[in-house]
């Protein structure tokens, strides 16, 4: 997949999961997330996903799948089942990222979330300049045949967290390869990172 | 090899069944296909449909056509034969060999007929299980198979959970729905209807209740294929004329067909079994033994599945199977799901289906090489 930068952003996600965790990744493709986990931290991972060729791969590749939807499939799964869960470059393309952000934190202890920032600098001042909408390597459809139906940047994504009672970790700095402590809104982290990668929980009441 | 098989089982103790009576002896017909290795980590055990038997690949004695299930089971096939010990038995109550109300009561010396116990999936599954104990595998690498098939199939990983590494129900449901239940009935009924029938004492008679057999295998039939595959294979059409008749003749094409389909039914099949095994799948429901909570009942599963529907499918629906799904995903059991999409129906576990090929070959063969 052109979209992301594979084995960059799996040894960033490796790092945040301890060994033998139990993990389900939502949008999980053809498994290989999955299988990276499985080979450097020994997980018991699942995977869902809603492409049915993309569910036949990681059957043949012996990984538990789901053929499902983050919209209409979280629902299914009990509250804390997993240890965590994970949704990278999937959360534009759902219907309600809302809900399914808070479904993710209620089937796992923690979530790790990925998406293409539309406030990265890159992004903006094309849209400024050219007056249409961009495009990009990490947005690479036209407007008319995308299947991002919410774009957001990463702004509006701690904005969103905090909304629907979520509690932001850790934040991935995908240029340095390193994990930060979240350091809170402000204009510098939405321009520069172009994707967004944090590890998200449920803020208990 | 694969050649029909004959074995007394229970021959040390009796049978149990769930409606109380015992079967102090009974004969159970199998095919074998391919060689169990010293391991014998490799049988994989095939759960017939209602209408099925244990000539899951080879050619029918009766019809002489090819096994069920030969797109599914053979040389290079999802369930190879080259490489698995596969076991398919025809099911206590069946008319193929194994004991069932056509077969003669040992203890009489009498056909059975309606003396024959009223049996349920578990009491099949039960007994399954002593073949299998028979054929000295402790633990069956997969049991797989659809519709009635998939009911055993969930019945084994809920009362023999440490016997199955893994497994592969087919559009099937944890219990039959009362649309299933009258589907069941109507077909019972019109078995009961004939006169031939002789509250099941027939065997002796030259005249058999072919009529109402057939009637049942037709209304079932209709409810095994969807509403666009009737109408795209058969539409309005005419058989072989150009205008109605203004009778009640097979006018048109679907009348016919569904005619041939339960003419050729009644050749290899007992009515009497028709209704033993209509009844078994309709008291089926695997939490009965556990008031109801299927979570209780799957709770010692450890298996790994594959759960398979299809989108036409409206006798055992995606939402009956993905009920499964669910429960096995609360209990954290290793489940895997896709569904089919394809207008063949319920009848689509039995097609030459591409996609069911795929996801069979690719879960078999990725569970094998990580046993």
């Amino acid at each position: 997949m052109s979209l992301i930068n594979e084995k960059k952003d799996f040894k960033i996600i490796a790092d945040l999961i301890p060994a033998k965790s139990s993990v389900i990744d939502v949008g999980c493709n053809d498994g290989s997330l999955l299988e990276f986990l499985k080979e450097e931290k020994d997980i018991n991972g699942r995977g869902m996903e809603i492409d049915q060729q993309k569910v036949q791969l990681c059957l043949s590749k012996g990984i538990s799948v789901i053929e499902g939807d983050a919209d209409l499939d979280l629902y299914d799964y009990p509250d804390n089942l997993f240890d965590y869960s994970i949704l990278t470059y999937t959360l534009q393309a759902t219907k309600s990222p809302k809900n399914v952000l808070s479904e993710l934190v209620r089937i796992s202890s923690k979530a790790i979330i990925s998406f293409p920032n539309f406030g990265h600098w890159k992004i903006a001042t094309s849209l400024l300049i050219n007056r249409k909408m961009p495009i990009s390597e990490k947005l690479s459809y036209s407007w008319h045949e995308t299947p991002n139906l919410h774009f957001c940047t990463i702004n509006d994504f701690i904005d969103l967290c905090e909304e629907a009672g979520i509690r932001i970790e850790k934040q991935a700095n995908l240029k340095t390869n390193r994990l930060n402590k979240f350091y809170g809104k402000n204009l510098l982290n939405s321009y520069f990172n172009e994707v967004g990668l944090f590890l998200v929980s449920k803020i208990k009441n | 090899m694969n050649e029909n098989k004959i074995v007394d089982l229970a021959t040390e103790q009796a049978l149990v069944l769930d409606c109380g009576k015992s079967l102090k002896s009974f004969k159970t017909a199998y095919t074998t296909y391919g060689k169990l290795n010293d391991a014998k980590d490799n049988a994989i055990l095939i759960c017939h449909a209602l209408t099925g038997d244990q000539y899951v690949a080879s050619n029918h004695p009766i019809t002489k056509k090819e096994g069920w299930w030969s797109y599914i089971v053979g040389p290079e096939k999802p369930i190879d034969t080259n490489k698995f010990f596969v076991v398919c038995p025809n099911v206590i109550g069946g008319c193929m060999g194994s004991t069932g109300p056509k077969e003669i009561n040992s203890e009489t010396g009498k056909v059975y007929g309606t003396d024959f116990p009223v049996i349920t999936i578990a009491d099949m599954v039960r007994a399954q299980k002593l073949l299998i104990d028979y054929l000295g595998i402790e633990k069956i690498f997969c049991v797989t198979g659809g519709s009635m098939g998939g009911m055993l199939v969930l019945e084994w990983l809920s009362k023999f959970p440490e016997m199955v590494h893994s497994a592969i129900p087919i559009a099937t449901a944890t219990n039959h729905s009362a649309q299933n239940i009258a589907l069941n009935e109507l077909a019972r009924q019109s078995i009961m209807a004939d006169p031939n029938w002789n509250s099941g004492n027939y065997y002796n008679s030259d005249n058999k209740p072919l009529k109402g057999l057939s009637v049942a295998r037709m209304a079932a039939h209709i409810s095994y294929l969807s509403k666009d595959a009737l109408h795209s294979k058969f539409g309005r059409n005419l058989q072989d004329k150009s205008s109605l008749d203004y009778s009640f003749d097979a006018d048109f094409q679907i009348e016919s067909y569904l005619r041939h389909q339960g003419f050729t039914f009644v050749d290899r099949f007992d009515a009497n079994s028709y209704l033993y095994i209509t009844r078994a799948m309709d008291y089926f429901d695997v939490s009965s033994s556990n008031d109801g909570s299927l979570i209780e009942s799957f709770k010692n599963t450890v298996s790994k599945v594959l759960c398979i529907s299809f989108t036409s499918d409206w006798l055992y629906p995606t939402s009956e199977n993905k009920k499964i799904v669910k429960v096995f995903n609360t209990l954290g059991i290793n489940v895997s799901f896709i569904e089919i999409e394809t207008d063949g129906g319920h009848d689509s576990f039995l097609l030459e289906e591409p996609k069911l090929f795929e996801a069979m070959q690719g879960f078999i063969k990725s569970t094998y090489e990580n046993l």
